[in-house]
């Protein structure tokens, strides 16, 4: 095994790495508004909208992300009628099965933020005079960010590795080049590889949630 | 005119009655302390008067205006009117974790009063010095003992300028060696005719601070009466009962 082997499979490994890095870019910045809208829905006091939202969590949590995915990319089209408009470029496809699934998760990650904060707080705000809206933005939200902040850290590190699953949809990403290659050249290390770009971006991950929960220790 | 007036209160949680028809007044600059055994409403209604909770019958006048009259609430608006003559010190403190000591303090008024800033740093500092806090303004409350915490709470409830304090308990969460510093602030505040509703199992400083007892037990009030009065010579068997039995946990202690 030669470093001049290592540089020539590393290129097309590093573009497969962007299509997984934009996917989780992408995928992160709309699922944690979408979740977090989603727990404020879960606690609506509107009760069809509750119910709906409550549903479609347990939907997107209770069947497989790859299932999603493959009926986003693969079954809307093939639907009667409406199918010809659902063709989609399927990077742009994945990107919204991820969306959708993630947000459900986070939407429990959050949910399970506020049933953490005690009702001493919202008293307290209450006596002081803070009506609804000031109490959910000033002492509330800032607190079920930093309760919820370990569990988030944790499903983005697992999104990263989902990622993988765009290979099952035939989008090029780090995996299907890895992937290529072994066939190709009969080495088991393209995998070596990209294991380690797998690694470097959870790791990149994890010490920026360190930070950031330091930074919102409240000490 | 009685700041508080409270007649023929009335609450249940279910089938269970835990305010029997209550009723009392709270004339200015009185410190009423509560006590009574665990469970017999004291509590609710503290959390009562400030909207806590809501009552099935009777009526709350604060400053003579209705808070509830007969078991009618007054309009939404009216209603926060009237809670906000009152502050409330929680046995929990209740703190906000996410916000520094001056922050917890600046908070309330910044977003309810909107009048200029720089009064309310003035005013929350000269409240920290009050409750002897100064040189934690900056810290965040999980760096505080018990005791400094409740102080913090005292302070923030001050700074809405109440007319009417509320206590429940200030001093139970406490280990025993901190309970002094909380009930030495409070002291203070009696000394300078804060009007104040005091529930609380210490009995010395029911008997030495308070105007004015009242005996709570199962919803009812039971006896009221000075310090003198209810420690000296109970009426009722029920206090007498309870006041022996405290006494008796006390000494064993
Ligand atoms: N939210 C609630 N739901 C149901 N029951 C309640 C609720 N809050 C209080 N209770 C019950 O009402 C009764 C009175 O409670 P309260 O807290 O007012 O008593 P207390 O005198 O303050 O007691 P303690 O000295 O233990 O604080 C108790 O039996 C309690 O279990
Ligand atoms: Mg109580």
């Amino acid at each position: 095994m030669s470093l001049d082997y290592l540089l020539t499979i590393l290129k097309p490994m590093l573009e497969g790495a962007q299509a997984t890095i934009l996917l989780f870019i992408i995928a992160i910045i709309a699922s944690i508004p979408l979740g977090f809208l989603l727990t404020l829905a879960v606690r609506s006091s509107i009760k069809p909208v509750a119910w709906l939202a409550h549903s479609y969590i347990y939907l997107m949590r209770g069947t497989p992300l790859l299932l999603q995915l493959l009926v986003i990319v693969f079954g809307l089209p093939l639907l009667p009628v409406v199918g010809d408009y659902l063709v989609l470029d399927r990077f742009v496809a994945a990107c919204i099965g991820f969306i959708l699934n993630y947000a459900a998760y986070f939407a429990e990650i959050f949910r399970g933020g506020l049933l953490a904060i005690d009702k001493g707080q919202y008293e307290a705000a209450q006596v002081l005079g803070l009506n609804r809206w000031q109490t959910t933005t000033k002492v509330v939200l800032p607190q079920m960010f930093r309760i919820a902040l370990p569990a988030v850290a944790n499903e983005s590190v697992t999104l990263v590795k989902d990622t993988a699953l765009l290979y099952a949809v035939a989008v090029p990403e780090l995996l299907h080049f890895a992937q290529t290659a072994v066939n190709r050249d009969f080495t088991i290390v393209p995998f070596f590889v990209a294991a380690l770009i797998y690694l470097l971006i959870t790791m990149v991950l994890t010490l920026f949630f360190k930070w950031l929960e330091r930074r919102m220790r409240f000490e | 005119m009685a700041v508080v007036e409270v007649k023929e209160l009335k609450k249940s949680f279910g089938p269970l009655e835990v305010l029997k028809r209550i009723s009392f007044e709270v004339e200015r600059n009185e410190v009423i302390a509560v006590i009574g055994p665990s469970g017999s409403g004291k509590s609710t209604m503290l959390r009562s008067l400030v909207h806590l909770e809501e009552v099935e019958g009777g009526t709350i006048a604060i400053q003579g205006e209705n808070l509830v009259l007969n078991g009618q609430y007054a309009k939404a608006k009216h209603l926060k009117e009237i809670t906000s003559k009152m502050g409330m010190v929680f046995q929990q403190f209740n703190l906000f974790p996410h916000l520094t000591v001056i922050q917890n303090l600046e908070l309330a008024p910044k977003l309810v009063k909107q009048r200029a800033e720089e009064g309310y740093r003035k005013r929350a500092m000269d409240l920290l010095a009050k409750v002897g806090l100064s040189d934690k303004a900056d810290v965040f409350p999980s760096k505080l003992s018990g005791g400094q915490k409740q102080r913090v709470a005292i302070a923030r409830a001050l700074m809405m300028n109440p007319e009417i304090l509320l206590f429940d308990e200030p001093t139970s969460a406490l280990d025993p060696e901190l309970t002094g510093e909380v009930l030495d602030v409070m002291k203070e505040l009696a000394k300078e005719h804060m009007t104040m509703i005091v529930v609380t199992h210490e009995m010395e400083f029911a008997r030495d601070v308070a105007d004015r007892v009242l005996f709570m037990d199962q919803g009812e009030i039971v006896e009221e009466g000075s310090p003198d009065e209810l420690f000296g010579n109970p009426k009722k068997e029920r206090t007498k009962a309870f006041l022996s039995r405290t006494m008796r946990n006390r000494s064993a202690e």
